[in-house]
């Protein structure tokens, strides 16, 4: 017994020590050189003092100010967008329901990125598309203008307005009915039920979807840096990215800045935790119940018609006015005088830049998803399922990466291996490396869930049956796993080919990657041949996605 | 090895969760064809013990041993693997493979065995044949309903002719009318094909209904082992009185100099003197007799043990009637079948025989 159990032991701390290198160790690094008040390419520094956040709150106010203010306002858009859709989803007999519960997945998987780049072909002053057809229609000036605070604020919303959804959903599909039902036969009118019953069960659910999605604002960096950058409003992020652009870069100011986005944001995220953990008290009980569904009458289509509005917004505008650009010489909306073309398609995949790029990052999609379920399957079984010691500590590590802005992981990690003596910076290999570490949660959650739900009794079934335990692990343990480990595959996938936040910082001359490249191309080239990048972008994820949902459907077949 | 001959035995086993002794010191035996009910309230231990002796728990004192083959003993630290143990077992959950067909499950034991695939074809044949599921063969095991899933995780236990089936609460999923259905059944398949089984149950009626002998377990130690009849008629202590079946427990002191052959005299509280007998030895520290309500007549006259009494509720259950009838030892519960019903307020006698008037340990 004693050297398994010490074997057992290494193997937990190896793995706790290589997951703390590559989560804790960036962050140790950027702590450092926020505190640096010399020269600020030095390291280690010469000089340590607290310049660079005293720094932040006497130059940058006005960032500060507009990052809350954005935040704020897209939050309370955001959750509206969810609670309404939830409301009608969950509660009332909207047709077509369970069709259109997923559709009001696809805005999560368009990126905000490529939204962003769709709403100001929309939404620009003068060449927007709105107003082209407003001068049209005979009027002067601007009807709508993307480049401003509430513009990026309605980006961020309508991109985040899904995960709301998703959260405040699964709070008001945990309800009991009988909850609601027994105010009614106690006496309470409707509007009574809803105000002492429903309301405050669904509270900690909506609380904690403001939460959640508030501390998202915060470190959100793609619509601030698509719209914001033009529009003149600098947010923390882009401030954080701003600063390493100057010479020399301001690498300690972009370093307090950063971990000052990380505190708050953890302790946001730490306050959700909280929350939804001390609010479970009635709503949850891991139970999805069937909510009685109230009869809207003709109401109904009009609520379908909310319904169809958000995805007509966030999904088919954009994607149709991206796609129009794409094949027009010179961006209109007014049809009559379109000149077509496939001239950016084609320029697009000829650029050598672009090529490479797109190349790149299907090549990092491959590689890191592919070793990362491997490794992420392993941890996942060293987590959940050993009886380890320290597995508890190796959770929290993995899950570490959701709490700190990708951006900012993106310069922590920029730094460390600047300074570090394995020479991979500029390389693919460190983009392959911080991709793996910002997929953690990512992975091992959607794995998890998977493990999860295997009833231990299919594998000790086996076991009686007389399977030896390889036997058991090839004919029931990795068959049932299957589906789950495709899903966690092409989630992975997805989001190493659309990564911004790290890579913008982690990409060389030699190692470009798409993302970064489409947001350059809009800088710098027009409108007509970004939209042709974002869309092959989009369309090899959504590629992934139709494989993805194929599988899902099959998995939950199998399941149920 | 003959025909009641040991085929499970278990010593002193110890199984602990962390510093909760889940089982604390369990020893019993199991012939060979005999089908065995484990039977107590959750988290008295009966699933703990099941599951180690098919070495799903692994014990931290004792002895497993089956078949004359020792499976697992603390002394000598041996300890077979599950699939060595070649025991069967249905699950609770069922555990039905959702990634195979029915045939694919049943199939199973046969596959691992290495069996040719006549043979294979012909064994689960025959067990799918015996649970009444062979027109769906080649159903996904995804597709069934849980009275179904139940009859698969039944097929596949017995295909590769196991001679010791465990049963883990097999249908405690179902519902009562099927459950009920399924007993028959089980205990006809268990008859037909001789297998030794160990049944874990928390339904008193279910285990006295289909075993040869039932174990009472509570809280990691065994109150009881005995036939139904026994346990039913001669409940050892106050536990396995009120958890198997129903009775009036009857407080009060056995009368010194009463100590007889077979019947003694017991004084209840309040001085009424009934007639009891004791399975055990006397020790003096007895406090309670046991008198199954259904045992208790109403307007007989008997020479011993008769109480007046008062009705006063009567409750209509369908297949019995049961009345609360004031005595003078307390409030007795008396069950009768519903003919000649009495009326509530009506002045009642009340008589039991000596020998349903049980004696309890202390």
């Amino acid at each position: 017994m004693r050297p398994r159990l010490n074997s057992q032991g290494l193997i937990t701390l190896a793995v706790l020590l290589a997951v703390a290198f590559l989560v804790l160790l960036p962050v140790l690094f950027l702590v450092e050189e926020s505190l640096n008040t010399g020269d600020p390419m030095a390291f280690p520094p010469q000089q340590y003092g607290l310049a660079n956040y005293l720094a932040m709150f006497e130059e940058d106010l006005q960032v500060i100010i507009n990052t809350v203010v954005i935040a704020v306002v897209a939050t309370v858009m955001a959750v509206l967008i969810g609670f309404t859709l939830a409301w009608i989803l969950t509660r009332t007999n909207v047709p077509g329901r369970k069709k259109l519960e997923r559709l009001m997945e696809l805005p999560y998987y368009m990126t905000p990125l490529v939204g962003a780049l769709a709403w100001a072909v929309l939404a620009s002053p003068k060449s927007g598309f709105f107003n082209q057809i407003w001068r049209w229609l005979g009027g002067t000036g601007d009807l709508v203008n993307i480049y401003s605070m509430f513009g990026i604020a309605w980006i961020m919303a309508l991109f985040e307005g899904t995960v709301a959804f998703v959260m405040i959903a699964a709070a008001m599909k945990s309800m009991d009915p009988a909850l609601e039902e027994s105010a009614r036969v106690m006496g309470a009118s409707k509007l009574r039920t809803a105000l002492t019953v429903t309301l405050p069960l669904v509270m900690p659910g909506v609380l904690g979807a403001t939460l959640f999605v508030f501390a998202e604002m915060l470190g959100s960096f793609a619509a601030a840096l698509v719209i914001g950058i033009p529009a003149r409003v600098y947010v923390i992020t882009t401030a954080i990215w701003d600063s390493t652009l100057s010479y020399p870069p301001a690498y300690g100011r972009a370093s307090a800045m950063g971990l000052t986005l990380f505190v708050v944001m953890f302790a946001m995220l730490t306050f959700y935790r909280w929350v939804v953990g001390r609010g479970s008290f009635a709503t949850i009980t891991g139970k999805a119940f069937r909510p009685r569904l109230m009869d809207m009458g003709r109401m109904a289509w009009l609520l379908f018609g909310v319904c169809a509005l958000y995805v007509f917004l966030a999904v088919l505008l954009p994607i149709a006015a991206l796609l129009l650009t794409s094949f027009q010489r010179f961006a209109t909306a007014l049809l009559g005088q379109a000149q077509y073309t496939l001239a950016n398609y084609e320029l697009a995949l000829a650029l050598g830049p672009v090529r490479t790029a797109l190349a790149n990052s299907l090549m990092l999609g491959l590689g890191v998803a592919t070793t990362g379920v491997i490794v992420m399957a392993l941890l996942v079984w060293v987590i959940y399922r050993s009886q380890l010691a320290g597995r508890g500590s190796i959770e929290y590590l993995v899950m570490f990466p959701q709490a700190v802005p990708r951006l900012v992981f993106g310069l922590a990690l920029l730094w460390a291996w600047l300074n570090m003596p394995i020479p991979i910076y500029g390389t693919l290999w460190l983009l392959a490396l911080a991709y793996f570490t910002v997929m953690l949660p990512l992975g091992v959650r959607t794995l998890a869930g998977v493990v999860l739900q295997i009833d231990k009794s299919l594998e000790e079934c086996a076991r009686v049956c007389g399977a030896s335990w390889l036997y058991q692990l090839r004919t029931v343990t990795l068959p049932l796993l299957k589906p789950g480990v495709l899903a966690a595959w092409l989630l992975i996938f997805m989001a190493c080919v659309r990564e911004l936040g790290a890579s913008v910082f982690l990409m060389g001359p030699n190692a470009k990657v798409i993302a970064p490249s489409i947001v350059s191309a809009f800088a710098s080239s027009g409108i007509e041949l970004t939209a042709a990048m974002a869309l092959i972008q989009t369309f090899t994820v959504i590629l992934a996605l139709l494989i993805l949902f194929r599988l899902t459907r099959g998995m939950t077949r199998e399941l149920t | 090895m003959s025909a009641g001959a040991t085929c499970i035995e278990l010593r002193d086993l110890v199984i602990r969760y962390g510093e909760v002794a889940a089982v604390n010191g369990v020893s019993f035996e199991v012939a060979r064809g005999e089908h065995v009910t484990l039977l107590g309230p959750s988290g008295c231990g009966k699933t703990t013990t099941l599951r180690a002796i098919a070495g799903l728990e692994q014990p931290v004192a004792g002895s497993i041993a089956i078949d004359g083959q020792v499976m697992y003993d603390a002394k000598t630290r041996r300890n077979v693997p599950t699939e060595q143990r070649g025991v069967s077992m249905v699950f609770q959950s069922y555990a039905v493979w959702p990634h195979m067909t029915v045939l694919g499950n049943v199939a199973y034991g046969l596959k691992v065995r290495k069996q040719g695939r006549a043979e294979i074809a012909d064994k689960v044949e025959r067990a799918l044949d015996l649970v009444q599921m062979r027109h769906l063969a080649d159903r996904p095991a995804s597709k069934l309903s849980g009275g179904q899933q139940q009859r698969v995780a039944l097929a596949r236990a017995i295909a590769f002719s196991p001679t010791v089936v465990l049963f883990d609460e097999p249908l405690s999923n179902l519902d009562a009318k099927l459950r009920a259905e399924m007993r028959l059944e089980l205990r006809e398949l268990q008859r037909q094909l001789g297998i030794t089984s160990v049944y874990v149950t928390h339904d008193q009626e279910e285990a006295l209904a289909i075993s040869d002998r039932v174990i009472v377990m509570n809280v990691g130690v065994i109150e009881q082992i005995g036939t139904p009849e026994e346990i039913y008629n001669q409940p050892r202590n106050r536990f396995v009185a009120d958890f198997v079946g129903s009775a009036n427990l009857i407080r009060g002191h056995v009368r010194e100099s009463s100590a007889g052959p077979s019947t003694l005299q017991f004084v209840a509280e309040g001085g009424h003197v009934l007639e009891a007998t004791a399975a055990h030895a006397l020790r003096g520290n007895e406090t309670e007799v046991a008198v199954r309500t259904a045992y208790i007549e109403i307007g007989k006259s008997n020479a011993v043990n008769q109480l007046p009494g008062t009705v006063r509720r009567r409750m209509f259950h369908g297949d019995f009637v049961q009345y609360v009838v004031d005595s003078p030892v307390g409030q007795m519960i008396v069950r009768h079948p519903p003919t000649n019903l009495v009326p509530e307020g009506e002045k009642v006698e009340l008589s039991f025989s000596p020998e349903h008037c049980v004696l309890l340990e202390g």
